[in-house]
């Protein structure tokens, strides 16, 4: 896809109003819908190291808190640390000649981070070198983290209670009179009547003891006045968010952080609930267990060239239309406001019987029975902000594009094909691909200088083999699908 | 000065106590049903119960808590000590390309968009879930628009799907970090300076204050004055942040008095900037840079003087507890010489003519927190949201059903519920 980098020219507008470049969607084939990033639901795959593309299963990812274990991040600079060895400076031999031969023995091994783009080492930040490559570094800690506990068990038993009571209130005899209850009432609801906090006598051993306010707070230091700052010596808001626990402001405090770990994500359609697109388990792997791109299954539509345009002229464009699917497709433009429902043509070669599109539509194929699956949640569809801002004229023929055919595409011979194309409609043809004329007017009120650039918009309408219903042992289903498009062709070039 | 969550101030004073939707379990006095469990003895039970809530907790899915600060926003997963990360709260809008503030929305809409790549990055690239069906716990302020707050919602549950939601108060989860039932919780952030005062578990709504003194004055004061000094400089609010960070500090109360006078005193050593072009930092600027904080405005309003007038408009048998149970909290709290800046200041202004009458408190008392003031309100959250309460967490279920968050300001939620009175 050449124009991955480019802004985009050519856009398709999908279901949820959204508008993409067809590198951008995908099509599901359970509901013949085109989906897009922001209406699927996307889920967590896999969880990788992006420094050491190890792959992690959940309950480990959860156990070590969303880090490798293994590989670290610079303090400074966030880049990955390496591991580099050194040796132990050998201590100075005692003066007995016979003795320090024997203490010669083979240099110990030792290990520090060091990261190669800012230099920085653990040997700076005071970090003890370690004896085995793999680690063993030191972890920092919470200092509070006991105090922190102490407090979520005291809330859990408050939490309890309360859940208790409201359990209490569900099986609450019938009746609201009974001599207990209402004794029971009375001496709450006095007690906050009166506004007493209501301290238990008893203080159970599980209430932590509450934090102690003090009238000192930590003051200013009196050198900031006088003394010199180097900057560099300082952390930067980056470094100390790092470590939020610690938030040092010594540069030399900062400690090496266990790298984040990353995730390759599967989208699935939110209406029938199949896979869109999931990747690889491995992380190494750049391939994919199911990708239902639109640009495999919908035409792909580029434009080739485009006359000058002048606001109520008549121009010349050039569109290149392409078909990836296996199958023989035809492609009709028509106008904006075309009605969007597809039409199921042909159900089989033999009986050719138009079924009621209702049902296509309200009823999806779903992976799960109705009972089991949720309802999907619905979002509002987004409204479309592109205007078109020219006239086309729609050609009243239909293109026939044939089936994609890889070992065509080294073969120069000329095309096998025998189409009875217009040749005032149809420019060129090879392969599966093949262009068209099309005219366009901009319209009278655009001015050359205003930066809007002249956007046309039509329904595309293919004809789409669905395979998806041979799994069925069904024959394939043959639909008419339509899609919007919007092209953005060009600015207005001189006045009219 | 006319402030932005003034929008929600039409209750002001009519709101002694906030509805129970807000009211913690954690203060005994809160909850009449927790009293009469202690009264009955129930806590052989609680022992039993405690050990088995250990093991359901684990296997349960856990509960993201989030802290979607104008600056910051802080994540991570319930009863964890320590956040999982501190990200800006910012994203690059699909559009126009580039970096936008989330707070700096145009429109509901556009909010809308913005949250949506916002909390896509989120949860992909930082938490690392998968947000359908996920536990989610939100920290806001009660003075939040109700604009934000509405629309949140419906890009956790209408586009993400969520399972849950709870909506907890900075203010008052943060007192769960300290396991006292009363405080005067000031939150100083990037945007503004909000108080609610807690008593016994009960946030004093009338009693709220908020003014837009925050980190982003200090920006633009910084911004200002650099310029001036280095006009061919690009002085981006990136820059000034570092700088106020690593430089600038609050100065005492006594140089700040002679600061503008003839006798100033002698300013702090100038700091060398490194950067493309090298910039010099001047002393004063590093010392003056957090005066605007303590500035009064035409109100005659400044931070010491929120904490003084909250203290007045609570009831006065509590206002000697809440003197002695300030807790700062906000990233621009953390600044060096804040508390003792405010403490000074406090102490001089108890003393003039116009509180001196109205108000008798002499000592005032600081709390510190299990944790760094910029994520003491996330921690709070995660010490609360480690408590297994469906009952106060709204399901996907129920806001599908009503389309609404149940809101304090919002009289359907604030209907006094015949049967728990009845009971209790």
């Amino acid at each position: 896809m050449s124009y991955l980098n480019q802004p985009d020219y050519v856009c398709y507008v999908c279901n949820c109003g959204s508008l993409k470049p067809i590198s951008k969607i995908y099509f599901c084939r359970h509901c013949s819908k085109i989906r897009c990033g922001y209406c699927v639901c996307q889920e967590v795959d896999s969880h990788y190291c992006p420094n050491c593309m190890e792959n992690l299963p959940s309950s480990e990812v959860r156990l070590k808190k969303n880090k490798c274990s293994n590989c670290f991040k610079c303090p400074c600079c966030f880049q990955t640390l390496s591991t580099r060895a050194g040796h132990v400076p050998l201590r100075v031999a005692p003066a007995d000649a016979e003795d320090s031969k024997d203490v010669k023995t083979t240099p110990k091994k030792v290990y520090y981070l060091s990261c190669s783009l800012c230099r920085w080492t653990s040997r700076d930040a005071g970090i003890p070198d370690q004896s085995m490559a793999t680690g063993g570094w030191p972890e920092q800690e919470n200092p509070h983290t006991y105090r922190i506990n102490t407090l979520i068990d005291y809330h859990k038993i408050l939490a309890s209670i309360e859940k208790q009571q409201s359990e209490k209130k569900k099986f609450r005899p019938k009746h609201p009179y009974m001599q207990i209850a209402m004794f029971r009432i009375t001496s709450a609801m006095v007690r906050k009547h009166i506004g007493h906090p209501t301290k238990p006598t008893t203080e159970s051993t599980d209430q932590p003891s509450p934090a102690v306010a003090s009238t000192e707070v930590e003051e200013l230091p009196t050198d900031i006045f006088t003394e010199p700052v180097e900057v560099t010596k300082i952390t930067t808001l980056e470094q100390r968010l790092q470590q939020p626990d610690i938030q040092t402001e010594n540069v030399n405090e900062l400690r090496p952080q266990h790298r984040q770990l990353l995730v390759r994500r599967s989208q699935r359609c939110r209406v029938c609930e199949h896979n869109l697109c999931k990747p690889d388990f491995c992380s190494q792997s750049a391939k994919f267990k199911i990708q239902l791109a639109a640009f495999y299954h919908v035409p792909e539509v580029r434009i080739v060239t485009c006359e000058p345009l002048r606001p109520g002229k008549s121009s010349e464009l050039l569109l290149k239309f392409c078909n990836p699917t296996q199958h023989q497709t035809q492609v009709v433009l028509l106008p904006l406001d075309t009605p969007m429902t597809p039409i199921l043509t042909i159900v089989d070669e033999k009986e050719e019987v138009k079924q009621d599109n209702a049902q296509q539509e309200s009823e999806s194929p779903n992976l799960l029975p109705s009972i089991v699956r949720q309802v999907p949640v619905v979002e509002e569809t987004k409204p479309i902000r592109i205007i078109a801002n020219a006239d086309v004229v729609f050609p009243q023929n239909c293109l026939i594009l044939p089936r994609r055919d890889d070992a065509a595409e080294y073969d120069d011979t000329g095309d096998t094909h025998n189409f009875q194309d217009d040749p005032k409609f149809v420019i060129w043809r090879k392969g599966n691909k093949a262009v068209i004329k099309l005219h366009v007017t901009p319209h009278e009120n655009i001015e050359e200088n205003n930066n809007r650039p002249v956007v046309i918009g039509f329904v595309m309408q293919y004809r789409y083999v669905n395979t998806i219903t041979t799994l069925e042992h069904k024959a394939p289903q043959k639909l008419d699908l339509k899609v919007k498009l919007y092209l953005t062709i060009g600015n207005i070039v001189g006045s009219a | 000065m006319i402030h932005m969550s003034c929008l929600r101030s039409k209750c002001k004073g009519k709101f002694t106590i906030a509805c129970n939707f807000y009211v913690l379990c954690f203060p005994p006095a809160s909850s009449p049903g927790y009293i009469a469990a202690r009264l009955r003895g129930t806590t052989r039970s609680v022992k039993m119960l405690r050990t088995y809530e250990g093991i359901r907790f684990f296997s349960d899915k856990q509960m993201v808590i989030l802290d979607i600060g104008s600056a910051y926003t802080k994540f991570g997963y319930a009863g964890e000590p320590t956040p999982r990360g501190i990200i800006r709260t910012e994203i690059k809008c699909p559009d126009s390309k580039e970096l936008r503030k989330i707070y700096n929305y145009k429109d509901t809409e556009d909010l809308y968009q913005l949250l949506i790549e916002f909390l896509h990055a989120l949860f992909f690239k930082h938490v690392v879930i998968s947000p359908k069906d996920a536990r989610i716990v939100i920290l806001e302020s009660l003075l939040v628009p109700t604009q934000f707050r509405d629309t949140l919602a419906k890009v956790l549950f209408r586009h993400f799907e969520i399972g849950s939601l709870m909506l907890l108060s900075t203010h008052l989860a943060t007192i769960s970090t300290l396991g006292v039932n009363s405080a005067l919780v000031l939150d100083v952030g990037y945007k503004e300076a909000t108080l609610i005062p807690i008593y016994e578990g009960e946030p004093i709504l009338k009693a709220w204050q908020a003014l837009p003194l925050g980190g982003q004055i200090v920006h633009e004061y910084l911004m200002k004055s650099l310029r001036e000094i280095y006009p061919n400089v690009n002085i981006t609010e990136k820059l000034v942040e570092d700088i106020k960070v690593r430089t600038c500090f609050v100065t005492t109360l006594e140089r700040s008095a002679k600061l503008e006078t003839a006798d100033a005193p002698k300013p702090p050593p100038a700091v060398k900037y490194p950067g493309v072009k090298s910039i010099n930092i001047p002393g004063e600027i590093r010392e003056k840079a957090f005066e605007v904080l303590w500035e009064r405005d035409n109100d005659n309003l400044s931070i010491p003087t929120m904490i003084l007038n909250a203290i007045i408009q609570c009831p006065i048998d509590t206002r000697r507890t809440l003197a002695e149970n300030i807790l700062l909290i906000g990233g621009t709290a953390m600044t060096k010489g804040f508390a003792s800046r405010l403490k000074s200041e406090l102490l001089t202004l108890v003393k003039s003519s116009h509180y001196s009458e109205k108000l008798k408190i002499q000592t005032f008392m600081f709390h510190t927190a299990p944790s760094k003031p910029n994520y003491t309100a996330w921690l709070g959250g995660a010490i609360f949201g480690s408590v297994d309460l469906p009952l106060r967490c709204l399901t996907k279920e129920n806001y599908l059903k009503s389309d609404r968050v149940p809101d304090w300001v919002s009289l359907i939620d604030n209907q006094r519920d015949e049967s728990t009175v009845c009971e209790t």
